[in-house]
């Protein structure tokens, strides 16, 4: 057991160690005082994070990314919730068949999502337009809301909604008074990992942004295509630190929830 | 509602242009045909692509299987705040965006990167190993990319295992080696599918790394639908590499769910 233990181990920890070396560098490069990212890195400076929040490129497309993904998770988290709602409750024929349904866009590919809407937004005149990218980003985050909150609705005691009925509060009441307080882990959740994914999303983006709308993923994206540039590290750095700041409480959190 | 609007609508809408004719130039013909699909499977050209995608596919596959399942299985026998951390180094690259993760492989797989020096200094290669720029580079880094997805379904699959058969293997003489072989690995198995579709469906469909990664020689079907609808802006021919590619991906969804149901039943 020892031997073959030891040598699991072993494989393991350089699977993980591949597993994040490319995260690795990138932080690493960050800080480097070449012009160029190298590994490992030269020095120590933070001019590169300087240069970040100085250039007007970068600013302007984290904004419109973060306006993006507010937008998005808003109308993803109404729709995701009301969803869940529905699929929890009424005993829908064939409601494998639906939730499949509901959950696809986490499997189709954002290429072909890309294209589509591409095509679609030309055919109906919203090309290019905030609205149509907050639409898209929306289809892609809605079904990432439906399961937290359903994980959420699973936990939920229905017999506090039907006391709240009884005591003759109406739908709108019962809903706001008694089930969302106790779905918002769920909730919040959902709304955390639209957020991120928003605002990560750069695939279906690249399709339908148009000239006007460059987000943060799309300028990393092409600058990353010509030039090499500890500024890239530097942004991506700082999005990391953010994520694992947000991202992992939820992670843990949610999964604390399922593993009981 | 939604998704009708913004996912079925445009997929029918995407359909009907991918049967309608195209003339450089003049752009959209309100003709119908055939001729895209006959092209795209037709012409040697761009049936290499796809050959060189299902190959990339099936590589990335392979590999996330053989880097995965080790660590899905130390991962599904750990417990408490050890199982926490392992996961959380699983979970990270997820958290991290594909770009600046493909960035990070940029810098580590170039001809001066930190893999070749370290190479080189160990004396294993005299030139540089071309990985920039070439499918061994798109791999490495689209393996990297997707194997926490391949290490989740297995985890899955493998906690779903009752541990009390690994036992009941062992106290009937069974060596550590043999109850894996005979008990763990069969039971793992709907694991080691949903995670293996999984991995060949994103690895089909990625877009980011190969384009960053394989620069423009290297040509893969996404790459090639990005090329035909925003470069090109040839809607129906795009559209019709997209529904080969949707297709690919729905007969594999399908036999996987008829393999799955057959040892079920």
């Amino acid at each position: 057991m020892s031997a073959s233990g030891a040598v699991l181990w072993l494989v393991n920890g350089i699977i993980v160690l591949y597993l994040l070396a490319p995260i690795v560098v990138v932080v690493a490069t960050a800080f480097t005082t070449t012009a160029y990212p190298v590994f490992p890195p030269r020095g120590f400076t933070l001019k590169w994070f300087a240069k970040f929040m100085a250039t007007e490129e970068f600013r302007s497309g984290m904004r419109l990314s973060f306006v993006l993904a507010l937008a998005s998770t808003a109308v993803a988290v109404a729709l995701g919730t009301l969803t869940a709602l529905a699929l929890a409750r009424y005993r829908v024929r064939a409601l494998a068949a639906l939730s499949a349904f509901v959950l696809s866009p986490i499997l189709f590919p954002g290429i072909v999502l890309g294209l589509a809407l591409l095509i679609y937004f030309h055919q109906t005149g919203l090309a290019g337009s905030f609205w149509s990218l907050a639409a898209a980003h929306a289809v892609l985050t809605t079904p990432f809301v439906i399961r937290m909150v359903m994980a959420s609705l699973g936990e939920l005691d229905p017999s506090l909604e039907e006391a709240a009925r009884n005591l003759g509060a109406g739908w709108w009441g019962t809903f706001f008074l008694v089930t969302l307080p106790l779905i918002r882990p769920g909730v919040l959740a959902g709304a955390i990992f639209a957020f991120i994914i928003s605002f990560d999303e750069l695939v279906i983006t690249l399709f339908i942004a148009g000239p006007k709308l460059t987000t943060l993923p799309i300028r990393i994206f092409t600058y990353v295509e010509y030039a090499s540039d500890p500024t890239i590290s530097a942004i991506s750095t700082t999005l990391i630190a953010v994520w694992i700041a947000v991202g992992v409480p939820v992670y843990t959190r949610f999964l604390g929830v399922r593993h009981r | 509602m939604w998704l009708g609007l913004f996912l079925v609508g445009p997929l029918c809408l995407m359909l009907a242009i991918s049967f309608r004719g195209y003339q450089a130039g003049v752009g959209i013909l309100p003709t119908w045909e055939v001729g895209h699909y006959a092209r795209f499977l037709g012409d040697p050209f761009y049936r290499g692509i796809l050959w060189n995608t299902l190959a990339l596919g099936l590589q990335v596959t392979v590999w996330s299987l053989v880097l995965g399942y080790p660590l899905a299985y130390a991962l599904s026998g750990l417990r408490g705040v050890r199982r926490s951390l392992l996961y959380f180094a699983i979970l990270l690259p997820l958290l991290t965006s594909a770009v600046v993760r493909t960035f990070g492989w940029m810098i580590l797989l170039s001809n001066n990167g930190f893999i070749n020096q370290s190479l080189q200094a160990l004396g294993l290669t005299d030139a540089p190993v071309r990985m920039m720029y070439h499918m061994s580079g798109v791999v490495i880094a689209l393996v990297e990319v997707l194997l926490p997805f391949m290490v989740l379904a297995i985890d899955a699959a493998l906690l779903n295992v009752d541990p009390a058969l690994g036992e009941a293997a062992r106290n009937l003489g069974a060596g550590s080696i043999r109850t894996f072989l005979a008990v763990t690995l069969p039971l793992s198995v709907p694991g080691v599918l949903s995670g293996s579709v999984l991995v060949f469906t994103l690895a089909i469909s990625a877009f980011v790394t190969p384009s960053l990664i394989g620069g423009p020689k290297i040509k893969v079907m996404p790459t090639l639908v990005y090329e035909q609808g925003v470069s090109l802006l040839n809607w129906p021919f795009g559209a019709a590499i997209a529904f080969v590619m949707l297709f690919v991906i729905l007969a594999l969804f399908t036999a996987t769910f008829r393999v799955t149901n057959r040892g079920a039943a």
